[in-house]
């Protein structure tokens, strides 16, 4: 029997999406706690968190055909709490609720108050949990079914969501973003937890079982190995690191404070953010299925 | 209480296709769609070889992992214990194609919603309509179709005669039986 994977690069994209805006909004929240005066990038956190998430929505909705053609039945998306789909829903709709009010204020210029913020870090944390749970219950995909996922989602969430700011800082407030040290060792830190964790799962679910193995085997030397290594690994995971380790604990500050700094950052911003989004799709279709009655492999 | 389920001889089964056949005809199914597919297999060594065909659809779980997951409440489990999706509250996500362990349900790219194996063999069965299910369209009569609940039924003394056990173990609690 042949597989093909059952989602594609618009569930991919969507994952990663929600993922980003809701590490986005928790930037934003971290910035006001540890950073009050960087006005600036938090407002930038604000903007992606529902624009990042609602194009996720939209993808969602296109990928599910029947629901895109009769829309009265995304109503039924609550209709069953069992389901890890309609918490997600929950999460994402009060997110996006608390996202758009963060938007609105900021607009409005009127100061964000600090319980909306902490709501809005909270359910971030749900929404970005919930993409990886969202896989991870489904016991077919060893791949899958695991409690990392849920973990490196979460990790890979705060970390897209907080190159995405700043990134966007870097283009146009380039002094703002020399005076978030504390957000940029945080940021830097996570490519490497990551890099922990996507290890950590590829070595377990080599063991548990042949679709495991397979699974792994696809990604590391078999029609994905040149997106993961080149991709996520190096891209996404790697290359930022030594980037950030270079500009953070190597060089002198007037450098660090430099527009050429500014923009390797970028460059190294962008690539967490590219690593982001493969590592979504390499998880999404390099997952193997267990066998039902003959060995597949 | 009814409960029905189904025994799949694969011993006689010669790999015909006809109840795939016959299962696209009585459910109107394109020619790309089909609630049951194959897994196959060479079996023994030379000189003592043989082929195993094993014909595979929705086992109609009792602890049904596409019932749980499915958000809209679409996929359900019926009082007659067979599992169904309502095609009027799927919304096609596919996270039921994604927990079902038997890979047994296809998306039906013309509603976008999707389908499995209905059962349509209860229809005959319950002497309701006339049906050429798998069941009745087997040519070497491998599919005995019955209520499990039903200690006298032709299924159940079906099943303890032959010793025929769910395709994966009890991983679902499914309530089709393979003798192999
Ligand atoms: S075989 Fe698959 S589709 Fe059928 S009830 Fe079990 S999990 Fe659901
Ligand atoms: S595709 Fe339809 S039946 Fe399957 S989980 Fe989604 S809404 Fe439920």
């Amino acid at each position: 029997m042949t597989y093909e994977p059952i989602w594609g690069s618009i569930i991919a994209w969507y994952l990663f999406l929600a993922g980003l805006g809701a590490g986005a909004f928790a930037t934003s929240a971290f910035l006001s706690w540890r950073h009050p005066e960087a006005v600036t990038m938090r407002k930038i956190g604000h903007l992606i968190a529902p624009i990042a998430v609602g194009i996720g929505l939209v993808l969602l909705m296109v990928d599910a055909e029947a629901g895109f053609a009769n829309p009265q039945r995304f109503f039924l998306l609550l209709g069953n709490f069992g389901s890890v789909m309609s918490w997600g829903v929950v999460f994402l709709s009060v997110f996006m609720v608390v996202a758009l009010a963060a938007l609105v204020l900021d607009f409005l210029k009127r100061p964000v108050p600090g319980w909306l913020e902490n709501a809005g870090a909270v359910l971030a944390l749900c929404v970005a949990v919930y993409t990886g749970a969202l896989l991870g219950v489904c016991q077919t995909f060893p791949l899958w079914n695991n409690a990392l996922l849920p973990i490196l989602f979460l990790v890979s969430a705060l970390s897209t969501g907080a190159a995405s700011v700043l990134a966007t800082s870097i283009i146009r407030h380039g002094e703002e973003f020399n005076r978030v040290g504390v957000l940029k060792k945080f940021h830097f830190c996570l490519p490497i937890i990551e890099l922990l964790l996507v290890m950590s799962l590829l070595f377990i679910t080599q063991s548990n079982s042949e679709a495991g193995w397979a699974s792994v085997m696809a990604l590391v030397s078999g029609k994905y190995a040149l997106a993961f290594w080149l991709g996520l690994v190096f891209v996404g995971l790697v290359g930022p690191t030594i980037l950030e380790v270079w500009l953070l604990f190597f060089s002198a500050k007037e450098f660090e404070e430099s527009r050429l700094a500014h923009w390797l950052s970028f460059l190294s911003d962008a690539g967490v953010m590219v690593g982001g989004f493969l590592l979504r799709y390499l998880i999404v279709v390099a997952a193997l299925p267990l066998p039902v009655a003959v060995p597949l492999f | 209480m009814t409960r029905y389920g189904m025994l799949i001889d694969t011993t006689n089964c010669i790999g015909c296709f006809a109840c795939r056949t016959a299962c696209q005809r009585q459910n109107g199914l394109a020619a790309n769609i089909d609630y049951i597919r194959y897994e196959d297999r060479e079996t023994g060594t030379f000189p003592n070889v043989g082929f195993e065909v094993i014909p595979i659809q929705c086992m109609h779980c009792e602890d049904a992992p596409c019932v749980s997951v499915c958000p809209t409440g679409a996929s359900y489990i019926d009082e007659t214990g067979t599992v169904r999706v309502d095609e009027q509250k799927c919304i096609g996500c596919k996270y039921c194609m994604a927990a079902c362990p038997y890979l047994v349900r296809v998306h039906n790219p013309e509603t976008g919603a999707v389908e499995k194996c209905k059962f349509c063999a209860a229809e005959s069965f319950e002497g309701r309509g006339e049906t050429c299910s798998c069941v009745e369209a087997c040519v070497t009569g491998c599919r005995i179709f019955g209520d499990l609940d039903d200690p006298d039924s032709d299924l159940n003394k079906a099943i303890a005669e032959r010793n025929a056990l769910p395709i994966a173990g009890d991983r679902t609690k499914a309530k089709i039986f393979y003798v192999r």
